[in-house]
């Protein structure tokens, strides 16, 4: 299954709300929790995360990973967290309604 | 806001670290999905190639982390900069002709459009500049430009004209000021109380004139100019309120100006019309002689919403009236008119058409300096050709490949830009001292931020015409360049077209700027070497006008003459010593003065004829070597109670048709004093060199009515320099508190008259000496590449027999070609553009065939002598290693 356009972003956030991480472990969180049931190339987080950031929506900062490398970690910052809320709110409203109209064919 | 400017600035600044740090991520990423796999019993090698297919494409994601940093044209601008400068300090020699060539252009471009900008463009500073007119009146038929309009006629302006909320009056009087009894001679403006009121002119200190101010028995009162203020008084803030003697009255200082561009004449001060006593005098005449004080300008302020075309009408219908009533006074015959100006067209109407001239001249310049600089780029894309091939490879796009181009080309000329800023700051005040010879405004040029603007523009402008040429005609066929020898690629027939066609077009756009310049060069020789009807060499010249209330009347103040006179004459070195009022090219106007001749009846007496009036001294005409043709010049026996006689010149002898003038009496108050005219000298271009000599009458010093005379003049044996000191002496010995002005050897007039089109000749012989030169260099460099180009082809050439000469030929063939080409288009587009300089011409047509033929010889042997080097390196190729080569 194919991701929904712009849904990346939402399950970036969404991810970070938890807590700070790093891409690789963003990408293992998704997978997780959708139980494999999305795939997405693990590539394609990276331009997401990068523009997540350049809106002011993400902060990075370089630490250290579980096994004490280097890995970049990212955040969700205070203007993220507001564009979580809106969008989870949005997404529900959008499934509410495409539900129903599945609802109403069947 | 601000974090993300910072963030993407940051971005911008560390465009190659991010990449690092995005590389170490990806890196990151990677290792761990690799443990992960290996995890699950894959090998090291296969949890590796695993790892990166559940990544995706990479290049496509590094590209899309790039681009979603959102600065990437930007980070490319500064990446094409660096890679450009990088390219230009690589090739020094090509970047400094480049620079210095763009600099020279963009910097005449720049120092003309400072001046058009200062005179031509800002508003005047008055506020109520934009509805400011002048009333002009002229009488063309005369050939008077310029009549100056009278007390009553102003009062009759003032009473028809409805369409102007105030007309007021400015003349120029010199007076002497005395402050703690040391005389200075200031020169004065006399205005209407109101007049700095329709000018919109406010004082920097104290008030200007109120109505007040100018009642009769009103006390008299002064407003300074900014300039004497600063130069006399040190801006003393404590001048309102002292008093000066002036004219043998008190004057308080009322008021200072601001520091604002003075009409019609720059002045020391103003006083309000009843002040002034000639003035107040003429004004009790008005009534019997309505062109009394004939000599004042007049502004006017248009009422807000009239429209300046109904008010030119209304002024030409109330001229055209004083004509029709008072035909005796207005010759039909002189075709007398009144118009109205604009005060900055007016301030401007000499500088406009010359200042546009040299824009014009400067813009070609450029234009050539741009072809120039194109050719050279070109000639550097012959050489690059297999590095962009390269860059083409490696993915660089075509459309990038231009940009970077043109990022070359702009970088080139915006530095070159720099180079011309200075070159304009550097010759901005000599160019502004040129300038004052036809404006008033030269005070208000200088550097600002439009002309900053100007250079900026026009810099990028230059950058992009003379980058475009080259980055268009950078198509690379990638193949063949790549496989082309190390010489790059040595098919460009398309390329070379191109250079043949600037070089065309430089040697054209040249050769119109050399037709103008020789033209104004030729005309400048004439004009220099017209026989003016006397002798300027060792006479100087003062003037001495004496302070009227010491000498209230023509009696005491020709005492007061001829004194200085007779001390002057047995003074050592003084050969002869004159007083006149008549100084040859010194910049006075010829007037008009009808005149019957006994014995003869005129039908229409408005059609008597006329001259201008001067008056002489005894040795006037041997003092200016004007030589004596019949008769015999004045002497002391003329004096004021002997027969009253007067001297003609040969303009007014064809009054008589050919018969002798000499014993002839002549009038000019309709047969109250009949004058015998004793002698006839020859004439004298006083009034221009480039003016046909007017109808003159000389009357003698000693039977002349009126006072101003004013001028005295002395020839020496030797250095004129030592008569300064004479004069002073003999005017001081008679009476020591007389101001002396003005100072001037005859020569240095006639300098200062031969100045303005002397420097214009100058200033476009330099452009046009600039262009040649640029192209010059640019033949040069065009067919040196050629040649360059051609070695295996001369090589081959040679070692089939072909002699040395039948190559040196060749080359100059084909150097000859482009010349006369650009030579045959350039004459063409002369022939038309030549008319612009008609009216700056002394007797010397647009169409001068010396001027073009000298051009087109001299153009000839430049272009022959440019491809001379070059042509001789091609004879001089070896075939062997020619051939052996590469």
């Amino acid at each position: 299954m194919d991701l929904l356009h712009g849904t990346l972003d939402l399950l970036i956030l969404k991810t970070l709300a938890l807590g700070p991480m790093h891409g690789w472990g963003i990408a293992q969180r998704i997978q997780q929790i959708s139980e494999d049931a999305l795939r997405v190339n693990q590539g394609s987080l990276y331009p997401a995360l990068q523009r997540l950031e350049t809106a002011g929506w993400l902060d990075s900062e370089w630490g250290a990973s579980e096994r004490n490398r280097q890995a970049k970690f990212y955040r969700l910052t205070r203007a993220g967290q507001k564009q979580l809320r809106e969008e989870s709110a949005q997404w529900a409203r959008m499934t509410t309604a495409v539900g129903k109209i599945l609802a109403h064919e069947g | 806001m601000v974090t993300w400017l910072v963030r993407r600035l940051r971005a911008l600044r560390h465009g190659a670290a991010l990449d690092r740090a995005f590389d170490a991520e990806v890196r990151f990423h990677l290792e761990m999905q690799a443990e992960k796999h290996v995890g699950r019993g894959l090998s090291p090698e296969a949890a590796w190639q695993q790892s990166v297919k559940d990544f995706g494409p990479m290049a496509k994601y590094t590209e899309e982390t790039r681009d979603a940093r959102g600065v990437s044209w930007f980070e490319e601008l500064a990446q094409d900069v660096r890679y450009g400068l990088r390219t230009l300090l690589k090739s020094p020699g090509f970047a400094a002709v480049a620079i210095l060539t763009l600099g020279l252009g963009i910097g005449a471009n720049t120092a003309i459009f400072s001046v058009i900008n200062g005179v031509l463009l800002k508003p005047l500073p008055y506020d109520n500049g934009d509805r400011l007119v002048l009333i002009r009146q002229s009488a063309p038929l005369a050939s008077q430009q310029d009549v100056g309009v009278s007390i009553k006629e102003l009062y009759e302006y003032r009473e028809q004209l409805a369409s102007f909320d105030g007309l007021v009056e400015f003349h120029q009087m010199n007076f002497d000021l005395l402050r703690r009894g040391d005389p200075d001679r200031v020169a004065t403006g006399v205005v209407s109380p109101n007049f700095f009121d329709v000018l919109g002119i406010q004082p920097v200190l104290g008030r200007t004139f109120i109505a007040e101010d100018d009642r009769e028995g009103a006390e008299a009162v002064l407003v300074l100019g900014h300039a004497y203020w600063q130069t006399r008084f040190g801006g003393d803030p404590s001048i309102v309120g002292q008093v000066f003697e002036m004219n043998n009255r008190p004057h308080t200082v009322v008021g200072v100006l601001p520091a604002v561009p003075h009409y019609p004449n720059e002045v020391d001060v103003y006083m309000p019309t009843s002040a002034c006593p000639f003035r107040s005098a003429a004004e009790r005449q008005i009534e019997t002689n309505r062109r009394a004080f004939a000599a004042l300008r007049v502004f006017g302020l248009l009422k807000p919403g009239a429209a300046p075309e109904s008010a030119a009408v209304e002024v030409a219908t109330v001229g055209d009236r004083f004509r029709q009533d008072h035909p005796s006074v207005y010759r039909p015959d002189s075709g007398f008119q009144a118009r109205t100006a604009g005060v900055l067209e007016e301030l401007t109407t000499n500088a406009r058409p010359m200042l546009l001239i040299l824009l014009g001249t400067t813009g070609l310049v450029l234009l050539i300096a741009c072809a120039n600089v194109a050719n050279l780029t070109l000639a550097r894309m012959l050489r690059r050709d297999r590095e962009l091939a390269m860059r083409t490879a490696l993915g660089a796009g075509r459309w990038r490949l231009v940009r970077q181009l043109l990022t070359e080309s702009t970088l080139v000329s915006v530095i070159g830009g720099i180079v011309g800023l200075v070159c304009a700051w550097a010759t901005i005040d000599l160019l502004a001292t040129f300038v004052e010879r036809f404006t008033p405004r030269t005070g208000e040029i200088g550097i600002e931020p439009r002309v900053l603007l100007f250079t900026l523009g026009v810099s990028m402008l230059t950058g992009l015409v003379f980058g475009t040429l080259p980055a268009i005609s950078s198509r690379v066929d990638l193949v063949s360049a790549l496989k082309a020898g190390s010489k790059g690629s040595g098919e460009a027939p398309a390329r070379r077209r191109l250079q043949g066609a600037l070089i065309v077009a430089q040697v054209a756009v040249s050769v119109v700027l050399l037709v103008g310049a020789g033209l104004l060069l030729l005309s400048f020789f004439r004009l220099q070497s017209v026989d003016p009807g006397y002798r300027a060499d060792r006479v100087m010249s003062a003037e001495i006008f004496g302070n009227f209330t010491r000498y209230p009347n023509a009696e005491t103040l020709r005492r007061f003459y001829l004194d200085v006179l007779d001390r002057l004459e047995g003074a050592p070195g003084v050969t002869s010593a004159a007083i006149t009022n008549s100084v040859p090219l010194a910049g006075l106007q010829p007037g008009q003065t009808n005149f019957q001749i006994e014995g003869r009846v005129y039908d229409n007496p408005d059609l008597a004829p006329t001259a201008d009036v001067r008056v002489a001294s005894p040795a006037y005409f041997d003092t200016l070597g004007i030589p004596l043709l019949r008769g015999r010049a004045f002497s002391a026996l003329d004096h004021d109670e002997a027969e009253p006689v007067v001297v003609i010149n040969e303009s007014v002898a064809r009054y008589w048709d050919g018969r002798d003038p000499i014993g002839s009496r002549v009038s000019a108050d309709n047969g109250q004093t009949w004058l015998t005219i004793v002698g006839m000298v020859g004439d004298v271009r006083q009034f221009g060199l480039d003016r046909e000599a007017v109808a003159q009458v000389y009357v003698p010093l000693a039977q002349n009515r009126g006072g101003l005379a004013g001028r005295v003049l002395v020839r020496m044996s030797g250095d004129p320099a030592s008569a300064t000191a004479l004069i002073r002496e003999a005017v001081h010995a008679v009476d020591a508190d007389m101001p002396i002005e003005n100072v001037r050897t005859l020569d240095e007039i006639r300098a200062t008259y031969l100045a303005a089109p002397r420097l214009t000749a100058l200033l476009l012989s330099v452009f046009a000496v600039l262009a040649l030169i640029v192209t010059v260099t640019g033949i040069t460099g065009v067919i040196a590449t050629s040649v360059s180009q051609r070695t295996q082809e001369f090589g081959v050439r040679m070692a089939l027999g072909a002699s040395r000469e039948s190559v040196l030929v060749m080359v100059l063939r084909q150097g000859f070609t482009l010349v006369a080409a650009g030579l045959g288009l350039g004459i063409a587009a002369a022939l038309v553009l030549g008319r612009v300089l008609q009216s700056y011409l002394y007797n010397t047509t647009t169409t001068d065939p010396i001027t073009f033929a000298v051009v087109a010889v001299a153009f000839l042997m430049a272009g022959i002598l440019a491809c001379l080097g070059p042509a001789w390196r091609a004879t001089t190729v070896d075939p062997m290693t020619a051939l052996r080569a590469d």
